[in-house]
């Protein structure tokens, strides 16, 4: 894929879109750029997500604000269209058609001059037979996520939309399309992924973009999130061989909150639970600490730092 | 499509000239819009429609002709007034509509296509679908109660103009009501059957009114309220379904895509 890595602007671009339907507020003055690779849209239920998603093909405008896809607006401009796609989150596709019949119209539609051949190697890739003569009607839910994906991939697209693409699908196929979305982020795609399953998300990379009540909570890359959250202690599990004795000495470290002890058990060491609003200073003072007191360090785990507790704090759950 | 896959060489998706693209496009959306209103449903209701007008025509021949071709127009005009209109409706607003409810319709608008080539697929299936399933019955009754070729060819004539106005007006009704079923029954049963038969200036705004113009110019039988030349009966409802047609292009076009 040259064009689409050959771009250096952002490829979507939203400035203070804002949707709503009747008094409900879908989208609330979201404002964001994100260029090639693989973002990850994430946000409970009902935040917004898949408006955002809609607004940023074109399939609905924002009642206030704009969004450009390629410096062009996707809702107007036709020939933007052919270097998007999407994977909407609907289950409907078009009855009595055949996935290579339902891929190849995809292609069809795109002016692509051998919709055969596309279509054919588009399913081949996400791991699906072209000469399969039954309806998508007859498929399971995570066959018809991966007939959804063959047809994204038809136009050989820049931007790539894709509404919770790993719905219904079994861990083998999710692992193969979660591998997949990152070779098509790394051959220089701007790839936005909406999914709630957050461990699933995690693997496609760090760039996250959070939505909660229609307002983008956070943008950028997770773990620089995390520290930037001063207002949210960080909590450490520091297993040693003398808890009692690191502990009390820890507890003069500049930041520490709170030192919880959890007892020694069979086949686990004593430890304690730290909570601390400045980690770092907190990680090399546990190191100076545990040998004034003489104690052997067995364990020092970040509990918070993954993406489950940002999107935790960051949509107030 | 590039190294995405490990096995297979991508094809190049080398774009072809637009005027090919168009042609292939309106040719797989045709394609796709035929067999998607082609449902099983929808073939038996309107099957069980025209064989009850054929029915009517065969109990009207088999009654007192006092003069068989005034019987026949009649029979034309009462399946231009019902069957066609009822079957376009159910045939018409179903193409698109059926789409823009379930949500696949992202599937036709979210490419580099102009909305009214989905709008005259659309149209174009509806017409396929209808012609053999309602027109050829009319036809068909119309023999069986009077046969006369001028009558014929002013039937076939008289349907084909319905049966293109008004799928063109009740495609564009698909994508304008979520309903457009009670829509297009209240259109068809209240305004074209009674409002538009109070008067001459209401009667202009009811395609009916321009079809069994064309019933009467070409068979000279009078019917009322067909006070239209043989040229506004063909021409008015043609331009009114061109107008729908341009209607549904834009409205779509501004639609909100599940």
């Amino acid at each position: 894929m040259s064009s689409a890595a050959a771009t250096t602007a952002p490829m979507i671009e939203v400035d203070a879109a804002s949707k709503w339907f009747g008094d409900v507020v879908a989208v609330s003055d979201v404002s964001f750029a994100i260029g090639p690779g693989v973002t990850a849209l994430l946000g409970p239920n009902g935040a917004g997500k898949s408006t955002l998603l809609r607004m940023l093909c074109g399939l609905t405008p924002p009642d206030r604000g704009a969004v450009r896809i390629l410096g062009a607006d996707p809702r107007t401009d036709l020939a933007v269209r052919r270097r998007l796609s999407i994977v909407p989150q609907q289950e409907a596709m078009f009855e009595a058609y055949s996935a290579l019949r339902f891929v190849r119209l995809a292609a069809v539609l795109n002016g692509v001059a051998d919709p055969d051949a596309v279509a054919r190697h588009a399913l081949r890739v996400v791991e699906l037979d072209p000469d399969d003569p039954r309806s998508t009607t007859t498929y399971s839910k995570g066959m018809k996520q991966r007939v959804k994906v063959a047809q994204a991939l038809v136009n050989d697209p820049a931007v790539m939309v894709l509404d919770e693409p790993l719905t219904g699908l079994d861990p083998r196929q999710r692992n193969h399309l979660i591998d997949l979305f990152g070779r098509l982020g790394a051959e220089g795609r701007c790839v936005i992924v909406s999914s709630h399953v957050l461990d699933e998300v995690e693997r496609f990379g760090s760039r996250i973009l959070v939505v909660a009540q229609g307002r983008l909570a956070a943008t950028g890359d997770f773990h620089a999130i995390r520290n930037l959250m001063d207002d949210r202690p960080h909590r450490i599990r520091v297993r040693t061989d003398r808890p009692r004795e690191l502990a009390t000495e820890v507890m003069r470290s500049v930041g520490v909150q709170a030192v919880e002890l959890e007892p020694e058990a069979p086949g686990r060491p004593g430890g304690f639970v730290v909570e601390t609003t400045d980690a770092p200073r907190f990680r090399r003072a546990i190191a100076t600490a545990s040998q004034d007191v003489a104690a052997s360090l067995l364990e020092v785990t970040p509990l918070d730092d993954d993406l489950d507790s940002v999107f935790r704090y960051l949509v107030g759950r | 499509m590039t190294a995405t896959d490990p096995s297979a060489p991508p094809p190049a998706p080398v774009r072809a000239s637009r005027r090919h693209d168009l042609d292939d496009v309106l040719r797989a959306e045709y394609r796709l819009l035929l067999r998607s209103v082609c449902t099983p449903g929808r073939i038996v209701a309107l099957g069980a429609l025209a064989g009850i007008s054929l029915l009517t025509a065969v109990a009207t021949r088999l009654g007192t002709l006092a003069d068989p071709l005034a019987d026949a127009v009649g029979y034309v005009n009462a399946n231009v007034a019902t069957l066609i209109p009822v079957a376009m409706l159910v045939l018409g607003a179903a193409t698109l509509g059926d789409l823009i409810e379930d949500g696949s319709m992202v599937y036709l608008w979210l490419r580099p296509v102009p909305t009214w080539i989905h709008v005259l697929a659309a149209w174009m299936a509806t017409v396929t679908v209808g012609i053999p399933l309602v027109l050829a019955p009319v036809l068909l009754g119309t023999a069986i109660v009077h046969v006369d070729g001028v009558l014929l060819v002013s039937a076939a004539v008289a349907g084909l103009v319905a049966i293109a106005a008004y799928a063109a007006l009740f495609v564009a009704a698909g994508i304008r009501f979520r309903r457009a079923l009670p829509w297009g029954l209240v259109y068809i049963l209240i305004w074209e059957g009674f409002v538009a038969s109070a008067g001459k200036t209401a009667t202009k705004l009811a395609i009916r009114s321009y079809v069994r113009s064309i019933l009467t110019s070409l068979t000279d039988v009078e019917l009322k309220l067909a006070d239209f030349s043989l040229g506004v009966g063909v021409i008015v409802p043609l331009l009114a379904g061109l107008a729908a047609l341009a209607y549904a292009s834009r409205r779509l076009a501004r639609t909100d895509v599940a």
